[in-house]
């Protein structure tokens, strides 16, 4: 922080969002993996 | 109890998952690389898009799972209990999203991960709750007795939303008050705005496919013969 004034920041915001896209997609994936397992024959 | 009926749409939750991840490419490129800085908060601020969007939608997701509860145990309709049961899940891990996102903010504008703060302790504790209505619904095997007690246990838990939404009126907060189109730039509002959708979508394509699992599942266990007539069949 300088001045009041946050710097650096970009390493936290790519750490927000990769945190983000990685549950998305993994719980994208189980959903995926459950319904093929599950599907009626 | 009544039966489950069969998917009319079976491609919506496709389309709400292809329309959710390009809102969230268009909202994520904006505020990422389009929107400036905030004044005081600077890059870290760009957090923003993906935390706030997720905070509405985590509860929408919960008052879907309270109104699904409900409508159980009002109707007896078996399809409710599968929807209450999806949006138990996509809204338990749309409030694991939001304290990552959360704490990722909190370290650098706070100095800490974690604050025991009243709204992030409402949050955490209807997160728990829910984790643990959804180990409750895994422990009971009678289908009927299961969607009694996860809608019951749901709304107990649903109970602590309120309690998030104006936690940080009713008691000295770290967290800041809810933000409005008024008090946010409007060079702000773009992004934010689709990446609410986004998550809005992706959210509404999750649950339906995560009722589509429940409602073939019980569909299953509701066919299935009692244990005692199978023993005598076999």
């Amino acid at each position: 922080m300088s001045g009041g004034y946050i710097t650096n920041g970009w390493p936290w915001v790519w750490a927000a969002y990769g945190v983000t896209a990685f549950l998305l997609t993994t719980y994208a994936v189980s959903l995926f993996v459950r319904l093929k397992k599950d599907r009626p024959e | 109890m009544k039966a489950i009926p069969n998917h009319r749409y079976p491609r919506m939750p496709y389309l709400f998952l292809i329309a959710g991840l390009l809102c969230l490419l268009a909202g994520s490129y904006l505020g990422l690389f389009v929107a400036p800085p905030e004044h005081y908060m600077g890059d870290v601020q760009r957090i923003m898009y993906v935390h706030v969007p997720t905070a509405w939608n985590w509860m929408l997701a919960v008052i879907f799972a309270f109104l699904s509860a409900v409508a159980y145990l009002f109707t007896g309709n078996i399809k409710w209990d599968a929807r209450a049961e999806a949006a138990l899940e996509v809204s338990s891990l749309l409030a694991l999203m939001l304290c990552c996102q959360g704490s990722i903010w909190a370290k650098p504008t706070w100095g800490v991960w974690w604050d025991w703060d009243p709204r992030l302790t409402s949050v955490a504790v209807l997160l728990f709750a829910f984790l643990g209505v959804i180990a409750l619904r895994n422990a009971v095997d009678d289908p009927v007795k299961r969607a009694t007690w996860g809608a019951v246990t749901t709304i107990i838990a649903s109970v602590d939303l309120p309690i998030v939404y104006f936690s940080v009126k009713w008691w000295n907060s770290l967290h800041q008050l809810q933000s409005s189109p008024a008090t946010v730039s409007k060079s702000f509002h773009l992004p934010l705005r689709l990446n609410a959708f986004a998550i809005l979508f992706l959210m509404t394509g999750f649950i339906m496919l995560r009722a589509r699992i429940a409602s073939r599942r019980l569909a299953h266990e509701l066919t299935e013969p009692p244990i005692e007539v199978a023993g005598e069949l076999a």
